[in-house]
């Protein structure tokens, strides 16, 4: 590839132009993340140049590899373009030789970390060893919460909801007033008709439950193609496992029947006179 | 007004119902008027921590954000000198963000520096003691939760190290320096414990070679409205350096925060939503039980359109209470809902979520009246059309 030279700032702080490099020139590799690779049209191969300051391009590179990012939940927001580099090649380009952020130390099988972590602590001077369960459970904070604010809204989701239902439920079965009144006047029992519209509160409770699983199935599959594309990335942003269906479908039916229940009693404490509106 | 007072007697008749369809409607209200403030308040609190101290415009290291990595600028002071003999900056002042160690009562706590410039800092409001001067090369200021980690109260000197370095088993640099004031940092986290030096300072603890460094330079424009001018300026001037208005910064960060935008959208929009519905289905089911109040009305000679105002103001009325109980219920919720989405690791406690501004709260209630009135159309159709004879006779039977 020659000029004209494309510039790019890559985090933490190195800068790359695309163009050739001089003959002669001692040339490192360098592996390209895909989406990188893709938006500035790089294949195996190209060469590229190096430098953490515009003015002081001075290390070329070729483009050794392609590489697939692996799916970050921390990084995808950020939008950050990597590359990757050996380790001499990155310490001498940043002009900080035998300097490093952290090792990483795997233990021999049966080494507890945690006592590891100690024991390694109780000697550090100027650096700190952390495990690795530790780290994760740290970086995942921002994620639990989100989790939070997610179950905080699904509460509010499920009052509104219980309102909802509760309001519906008592209308559907005050449209029954007429059929109650003339169930009462034949001799039906108050508790057969109590169950009989409970019965039906428990059924559109159901029918209720299937039809948000359904929706619930599409809105997930619709946010996931969405977030995906908008993100390019493969992570999953919406899933809906067994134990979140079984609970919805469960919260819905017990809603479904109190509210039922409320409004079944309202009407068969009524008089059936006052039913029939004559009373 | 006689409309209004048969509307409300109306709803009054049927309490429980529209006991119901006010709660349901203001649960709804109430995840609208969250979903607003979170929709616009996230850029507002962002901008309003950026313009804090009144500078509008931020310098940084090429292709970085401001302490977004470790990446610093070189020849700080050179820029500094530059900048301030511009007319159009009122000041500019460099920042060095490093973290380094200071001595505890027992032990080595990491601590967070900040090498300011007392004359054009917009990092920090002073609490207690004084202020550096410009020329302090021995004070230091402390945030209080880096002052309960030394123990240090002002007037006291702590102890601060370098670099460590674990070969020699020492701190490359090591500094007396004397507790001058007690300060707020505009960007820290909760409890993070940050501390301040004059710049020089700073940059020895973090270099030992007295690099003239810098993470950041913050510009003060001499009037606001020309800060995107200024900005643009700076940029063909220093086209090593990234320069950000708090446009940018904001853009940036709605970039990053685009996941919270969306939901407050999506949200927002199935609130509304509902609470048509709850609106609809109750006013339609109500019209449809007083068809034949309704018909006889019409064949004594009210006119239709008395009707249809009618069943409109009961959706209104409806939809105004609800609306008004759930805006109160939606300021508790905000507040609950915002001490989650900040507890978020590493974000500035002065950040806030959800923001309630007069002009979106305003616009919000606006659409939610609209909408409220808009789901009282169809139930106001059914009560127009209802055929006079064929429903007196029905209603007979």
């Amino acid at each position: 590839m020659t000029a004209p030279w494309r510039s790019l700032a890559l985090q933490p702080a190195i800068l790359m132009i695309i163009g050739a490099y001089p003959a002669g020139a001692q040339v490192i590799q360098v592996a390209v993340e895909r989406p990188l690779a893709a938006e500035l049209g790089l294949s195996i191969g190209d060469t590229v140049r190096l430098g953490t300051r515009i003015d002081s391009m001075t290390s070329s590179a070729v483009v050794a590899a392609i590489y697939e990012p692996r799916p970050d939940p921390a990084e995808i927001a950020k939008r950050e373009r990597h590359i990757r580099l050996h380790l001499p090649d990155l310490a001498a380009l940043l002009g900080a030789p035998d300097r490093v952020d952290r090792f990483g130390v795997g233990l021999k099988p049966g080494v507890s970390p945690d006592s590891a972590a100690i024991v390694l602590n109780r000697g550090a001077f100027g650096y700190r060893v952390h495990v690795s369960a530790a780290l994760a459970a740290e970086s995942s904070q921002t994620f639990l919460v989100v989790s939070r604010f997610h179950r905080a809204i699904a509460v509010i989701t499920i009052v509104a909801s219980a309102v909802f239902l509760l309001c519906i439920m008592l209308l559907k079965v005050e449209e029954r007033r007429l059929d109650a009144a003339v169930m009462r006047f034949i001799g039906v029992r108050r508790r057969t008709i109590f169950s009989a519209l409970l019965l039906e509160a428990a059924l559109v409770a159901v029918l209720g439950s299937l039809a948000g699983t359904a929706l619930s199935y599409v809105a997930g599959s619709v946010t996931n193609a969405y977030y995906r594309r908008f993100f390019d990335t493969g992570l999953i942003f919406s899933a809906i496992t067994h134990e979140i269906v079984l609970f919805s479908i469960a919260l819905s039916l017990v809603l479904g029947l109190l509210a039922g229940m409320l409004a079944a009693w309202r009407l068969v404490r009524t008089p059936p006179l006052v039913l029939w509106g004559r009373g | 007004m006689n409309d209004w007072i048969w509307s409300i007697k109306s709803l009054a008749r049927r309490r429980l119902r529209t006991l119901l369809a006010v709660l349901g409607i203001a649960i709804s209200a109430a995840l609208l008027f969250d979903m607003v403030m979170l929709s616009g308040g996230i850029e507002k609190s962002f901008a309003d921590l950026l313009t804090a101290k009144g500078y509008q415009i931020r310098l940084s290291p090429k292709g970085t954000l401001p302490f977004d990595t470790e990446a610093t600028l070189p020849a700080a002071n050179s820029i500094i000198r530059q900048l301030r003999q511009d007319p159009a900056i009122a000041a500019a002042g460099a920042v060095l963000g490093t973290s380094l160690y200071g001595r505890g009562p027992d032990s080595l706590v990491t601590l967070f520096g900040y090498g300011i410039q007392p004359e054009g800092q917009g990092l920090y409001w002073l609490q207690a003691g004084s202020d550096l001067a410009p020329s302090d090369t021995n004070g230091v200021l402390l945030s209080s939760a880096a002052a309960g980690l030394l123990g240090a109260e002002v007037g006291d000197t702590v102890r601060m190290v370098g670099r460590l370095d674990p070969q020699v088993i020492t701190g490359s640099v090591d500094r007396k320096l004397a507790v001058r004031g007690l300060v707020r940092w505009a960007y820290d986290y909760r409890g993070q414990p940050s501390v301040g030096t004059v710049l020089p300072v700073m940059q020895a603890l973090a270099y030992g070679n007295r690099e003239d460094r810098a993470s950041l330079i913050l510009v003060k424009a001499k009037e606001d409205r020309h800060a995107p001018a200024l900005a643009a300026a700076l940029r063909t001037r220093f086209p090593d350096l990234e320069v950000y208005s708090v446009a940018d910064l904001v853009a940036v960060f709605k970039q990053r925060l685009v996941y919270f935008r969306q939901l407050s959208y999506v949200l927002g929009t199935m609130s509304l939503i509902v609470s048509v519905l709850l609106i609809s289905t109750l006013l339609t089911i109500t019209v449809n039980e007083r068809l034949g109040e309704i018909v006889t009305l019409r064949a004594i000679g009210v006119a239709r359109s008395t009707i249809v105002r009618q069943v409109l103001i009961e959706s209104a009325v409806l939809t105004v209470v609800g609306g008004v109980a759930g805006l109160i219920l939606g300021l508790g919720t905000a507040r609950y809902l915002d001490s989650i989405l900040t507890s978020f690791p590493g974000l500035p406690a002065a950040f806030s979520f959800f923001v309630p501004r007069r002009e979106s709260v305003s616009t919000a209630a606006v659409v939610l009246l609209s909408a409220g009135c808009l789901a009282g159309l169809y139930p106001a159709w059914v009560a127009a059309r209802a055929p006079i004879a064929a429903t007196l006779r029905s209603e007979a039977t």
